[in-house]
């Protein structure tokens, strides 16, 4: 369960102050997906940055299962799963040593990371474990990075666009993945700017331009919110632009 | 330090070594080329150095010689010192200049009447000083000419009927106290400054790459986004780094001992022993551990790989400026010289290599100023690691 409440960040650039997050409030449940959808640029990223302590806000206040994310950082930290946008991964280690060493710094032991491991890599398809991830396909660097930023079990997941790059069938199976989290009773956060995707997938939408919360609730909610019967012109009328509707 | 923290300290380093020992080239590079190049550039550079020497001071000197007629006692007498007497050429301060010959003898024409009424007669030797290429030859042939002139002094004074001893008043004995050790060290003068450069220095790509370069590869912020302290983290960087720099020290010192004992002449008599090398060891490890924490301190306050880098140039220069000081202005051993960082290693490496003792006052001040610059460096780096603009690159 996460809980944003009042977010605003701001940096300083050479134009001047630039205020990405302006006031950005949602709740996210456990069994729930929960959808950040918006064009690229709206803010996304850096609100999703501050929910896994990479940020400090500037105002407000972010609860990962009632911690406070600036008192408690490093529990909040053992209580989430983060694929952020950034998402290296070692070239000269092999799948497995990536995983594992996520999971030492997470502080477990050799057997448990072996066996979530296995596990993980079920569940993703990975049949490349052993090699060298230096020559992977953006599909296999990615689900080595999903595999090793939830290789802890966490109960909450953040993932910031996860299918950036990837082909149809990836996406596919990564989709399955993520209902199969929330089967798990997971509180799951993702962010995109790929509208049907966010529809084919969500428990819940909030929809995010320009450091605002545009609006929020079920996909259901969102039509009515928006007075339009399709979920597309409901999604434009919220951000107010086409912007970012294609992918 | 909590056991959590220590272990994600040591999983890291563990980490960084593995990943870095995977990636051969770079390894052997680094390993390798320090302990194959240093011996080459101090045993090449000291051998010819003494081959030099040897062959000026053995050969048969060549010496142009203007108005030999003059006095051809004189130059039968420099003949019986190895030297080969040559007509003299034209215009001799010419020749002397564009390095024809190293050095000339021109005895005055009155030198045989100077010489029959027992006066001083005149000699000029014609030389270049600003030339180190001339020194010997021209210590040589001043040498035979004063030795000449002492005996036929001596001859004079006898044969009317004084002592010999009334001509010297003071007699000056000379007692050089440099010990042979010392002589050897003279030999070794830039062995602390390769030393230095390479323990400050040797792992400064390795340093880089696992901060700026993590970042720009885009690893450092999911590895920011687990639980593991940020200090833990950087710090187990900072200790895989360290621990390369002190093996490829030590395989460096292996390459010095193994060369210094094949080297000829002078070389082969320096103390490697292993007290020594271990020693040797212990003075260099704060240089490792500040040239380390200074560039992981570099590496989170700049934007990129290619910055970092651009600061090597001004950090090479750093270790020669407390030894050009030291050439231009000599100063005594004195106690602060020993906590100055590039100076205090210079002067623990000399001493080291030309087998003085050292105090342990010395040591104290010696290791407490290296470790605790070290130490602030890594708390100001582990500031740097704590900015929000570290972890996020692009």
């Amino acid at each position: 369960m996460i809980e944003v409440h009042n977010l605003h960040k701001s940096f300083k650039a050479k134009s001047g102050t630039v205020h990405a997050v302006r006031g950005v409030s949602f709740e996210a449940r456990d069994g729930e997906i929960t959808g950040l959808l918006g064009p690229n640029g709206a803010g996304k990223t850096t609100t999703l940055r501050m929910l896994y302590t990479l940020m400090a806000p500037d105002e407000g206040s972010v609860r990962v299962d009632g911690l406070d994310i600036q008192r408690d950082a490093t529990a909040v930290r053992k209580q989430l799963g983060v694929l952020p946008d950034a998402r290296g991964v070692y070239k000269r280690l092999t799948a497995r040593e990536n995983i594992a060493y996520f999971g030492r710094l997470h502080g477990l032991d050799e057997a448990t990371i072996a066996e979530r491991t296995a596990r993980m890599a079920q569940t993703l398809g990975m049949d490349f474990l052993d090699r060298r991830t230096e020559g992977f396909s953006q599909g296999q660097r990615t689900k080595t990075a999903i595999a090793r930023a939830l290789v802890h079990d966490p109960r909450n997941v953040i993932l910031d666009e996860p299918t950036n790059g990837l082909d149809v069938m990836t996406t596919r199976g990564l989709r399955s993945f993520l209902q199969q989290l929330r089967s798990e009773g997971r509180c799951v956060i993702f962010s995109s700017h790929i509208m049907q995707e966010v529809a084919a997938l969500c428990d819940r939408i909030v929809v995010i331009a320009e450091g605002e919360v545009k609006a929020a609730g079920t996909p259901a909610e969102l039509r009515a919110q928006t007075g339009e019967d399709n979920l597309e012109d409901a999604f434009v009328k919220a951000i107010g632009s086409e912007e970012g509707l294609h992918a | 330090m909590s056991p959590l923290a220590k272990s994600a300290l040591l999983t890291v380093a563990r980490k960084e070594l593995l990943d870095l020992f995977r990636d051969r080239r770079t390894v052997m590079l680094g390993l390798l080329m320090g302990p194959i190049l240093f011996p080459v550039l101090i045993l090449g550079i000291g051998s010819m150095a003494e081959k030099r020497a040897r062959t000026q001071l053995e050969s048969t000197l060549e010496l142009p010689v203007i108005g030999a007629a003059y006095s051809p006692n004189l130059v039968r007498h420099l003949e019986s010192q190895n030297m080969k007497i040559l007509p003299a050429p034209k215009d001799p301060d010419a020749r002397v200049r564009d390095q024809t010959h190293d050095v000339m003898l021109r005895i005055a024409p009155d030198f045989g009447t100077d010489w029959r009424e027992s006066r001083s007669a005149g000699v000029e030797l014609i030389y270049d000083s600003s030339r180190q290429d001339s020194q010997i030859p021209v210590q040589r042939v001043r040498g035979a000419i004063e030795q000449y002139s002492g005996q036929l002094g001596v001859l004079r004074i006898i044969n009317r009927g004084v002592s010999p001893e009334v001509t010297q008043p003071v007699r000056v004995a000379q007692r050089d106290v440099a010990t042979p050790e010392a002589k050897r060290g003279m030999l070794l003068a830039f062995l602390p400054y390769l030393l230095i450069l390479s323990s400050f220095l040797g792992g400064a790509y390795l340093v880089i790459d696992v901060t700026a370069g993590e970042r720009e590869r885009q690893s450092l912020e999911p590895l920011l986004a687990t639980p593991a302290a940020r200090a833990a983290i950087m710090s187990g960087k900072i200790l895989a780094a360290c621990a390369f720099g002190m093996l490829s020290l030590l395989l460096i010192l292996v390459a010095f001992k193994i060369s210094f004992t094949v080297a000829p002449g002078a070389l082969r008599l320096v103390d490697v022993s292993l007290p020594v090398l271990a020693q040797l060891l212990l003075v260099l490890l704060p240089m490792v551990l500040i040239g380390t924490t200074l560039l992981t301190l570099i590496s989170a306050s700049v934007k990129s790989v290619k910055e970092a880098q651009s600061y090597m140039s001004l950090l090479m220069l750093l270790p020669i400026i407390p030894t050009v000081m030291l050439m231009v202005n000599p100063v005594k051993n004195q106690l602060w010289q020993f906590v100055v960082p590039f100076l205090a290693q210079n002067q623990m490496i000399l001493k080291l290599v030309r087998s003085e003792a050292i105090t342990s006052n010395e040591w104290a001040a010696y290791l407490g100023a290296g470790f605790g610059l070290g130490l602030l460096l890594w708390l100001l780096a582990a500031r740097l690691y704590h900015r929000e603009k570290l972890a996020i690159s692009a």
